[in-house]
């Protein structure tokens, strides 16, 4: 089933051709991200604009695979925004707060690949690839559970084998420098 | 009106070296970072050597500047993109093999995951065993708040730290008072 | 003011939370910096033979200068890009998460439509 669903995904971005070469503003920290910031007991913000992504494709020497494909992956986006909140219950967060988050996105260049609401339980997900006639300029992720809200921005080119790529490059085994093998912690072990 | 106290530079390094070493890394989480900033803190301290009054005045001011850059240094790398608050797979700071306690390790990788404000309050707590009036003093932040940050961040450090270590658990339902 | 005493944990922080040694090149940098800056005589002090010396060496001071600058700037970027690799990383790990966070839900969705 998840290998439909990532299929299903890997269909709709198929639409993706090489960008035209511009580039994409990342969003500034907005006033809802400072107020999920406060009340969270875990906050994870990061914003790597092309520089930055530049820099880190220059470390990844290609001296494990994973750095190579990890190289591959972000050397021609434009930016990734990234804000994760993790709570310590329920209710830290309302609906209000969400659909500010999702309001940005919700304008005629931003297609829904993917949009599930459970009122019962307040949890929601949507996709939303940004295209550009007709070619993908940017990917935007919205996950909300009870305890914790994942929001995930990529502009760039954002190719079909792309989100595989996150898995394998995640789940495999990394060669840490000096060849000792290590494995990027997964979230349920690593986060306190 | 001259003061009696007669600063020897050398002898105010040797001493208070270490403080400012460790303010620094355990605020950055980056040995090099806090090597930098132990470096211009020692030489800002140099500069202004003549106007300390006494032992007490300049290690007040070294743990305040200490601090003072160390949350400038971490507010910078938030601004070029990095997150103070994401664990670090390489840890360039603080390597688990130099501390003979496993649990002292953990316990540095659960701080550098708090919020700035509660890790500084919590290291001039535990580090420094300074009172909260004393830590107020140093971050130059109103005594309620540290008193917050304080009682905010231990309870969030033992949460982690009983997920993680589960050998912490409070017999008490009360937050203890700081 | 009165302290109340730690309890357990408070104390496993304390103990925990020593003061880390400084490294030793610490001190020697700064004792040597602090060396030449006092040893640094007023140029209108000097003779004019140590003037002209100056002038005749500032040429390769400068290049050094400019060398030292650049391997220092090097070295700062390649600190950096290795904080942006562990932030690129993280991101992954992040968005990984978000996925199978939402294929859970989907999956939960589809069964829910099932019944």
């Amino acid at each position: 089933m998840k290998n439909r669903f990532i299929t299903f995904i890997f269909a709709a971005v198929a639409l993706a051709m090489p960008a035209l070469a511009q580039t994409a503003q990342l969003p500034v920290s907005s006033p809802i991200e400072k107020e999920l910031a406060a009340r969270a007991s875990e906050a994870t913000e990061i914003t790597l604009d092309k520089k930055m992504l530049s820099l880190a494709s220059r470390v990844m020497d290609g001296k494990d695979t994973y750095d190579d494909a990890t190289r591959q992956l972000i050397e021609n986006l434009d930016g990734i925004y990234i804000r994760n909140y993790e709570f310590d219950k329920e209710g830290l967060f309302t609906a209000e707060q969400v659909e500010q988050l999702r309001k940005n996105y919700e304008t005629g260049e931003w297609s829904s690949l993917v949009r599930n609401r459970d009122r019962k339980t307040g949890e929601s997900s949507d996709i939303m690839v940004k295209l550009v006639n007709g070619e993908s300029h940017g990917l935007f992720i919205l996950n909300v559970e009870p305890k914790e809200i994942s929001m995930v921005l990529v502009l760039g080119p954002v190719q079909m084998s792309d989100l595989k790529k996150v898995k394998s490059i995640v789940k495999g085994t990394v060669k840490g420098r000096g060849g000792a093998e290590k494995s990027i912690p997964t979230k349920g072990k690593s986060r306190p | 009106m001259a003061h009696d106290w007669q600063p020897d530079f050398e002898q105010l390094v040797d001493e208070h070296q270490s403080m400012v070493f460790s303010l620094a890394l355990r605020m950055t989480g980056d040995r090099g970072l806090a090597e930098e900033i132990a470096q211009d803190v020692f030489l800002e301290f140099d500069r202004r050597l003549g106007k300390m009054e006494s032992a007490d005045h300049a290690r007040f001011w070294l743990r305040r500047v200490a601090m003072s850059r160390s949350v400038d240094a971490l507010r910078r790398r938030q601004t070029r993109g990095t997150d103070r608050w994401v664990e670090m797979e390489d840890h360039h700071g603080i390597h688990a093999e130099e501390r003979t306690s496993p649990l002292g390790a953990r316990l540095e990788q659960l701080l550098a995951t708090l919020p700035e404000p509660q890790r500084a309050a919590l290291v001039l707590r535990y580090q420094e065993e300074l009172t909260p009036e004393e830590i107020a003093a140093a971050l130059e932040a109103p005594l309620a708040t540290v008193k917050s940050h304080l009682q905010r961040g231990l309870k969030l450090l033992r949460a982690k730290a009983a997920i993680h270590l589960k050998e912490f658990v409070r017999e008490k339902e009360c937050v203890r008072g700081v | 003011m009165e302290f109340e005493p730690l309890d357990d944990f408070e104390e496993k922080l304390k103990r925990s939370f020593e003061r880390w040694p400084a490294p030793p090149e610490l001190k020697r940098r700064l004792m040597e910096n602090r060396r030449r800056r006092k040893e640094r005589p007023r140029w209108f002090a000097l003779p004019r033979e140590v003037l002209v010396a100056v002038s005749l060496s500032l040429g390769v001071g400068v290049f050094a200068a400019l060398y030292s600058g650049i391997a220092s700037y090097q070295h700062e970027q390649q600190r950096e890009g290795e904080a942006a690799r562990q932030q690129v990383l993280t991101a992954l790990r992040i968005t990984d998460h978000a996925l199978d966070n939402i294929n859970k839900q989907l999956a939960a969705h589809g069964r829910a439509s099932q019944e």
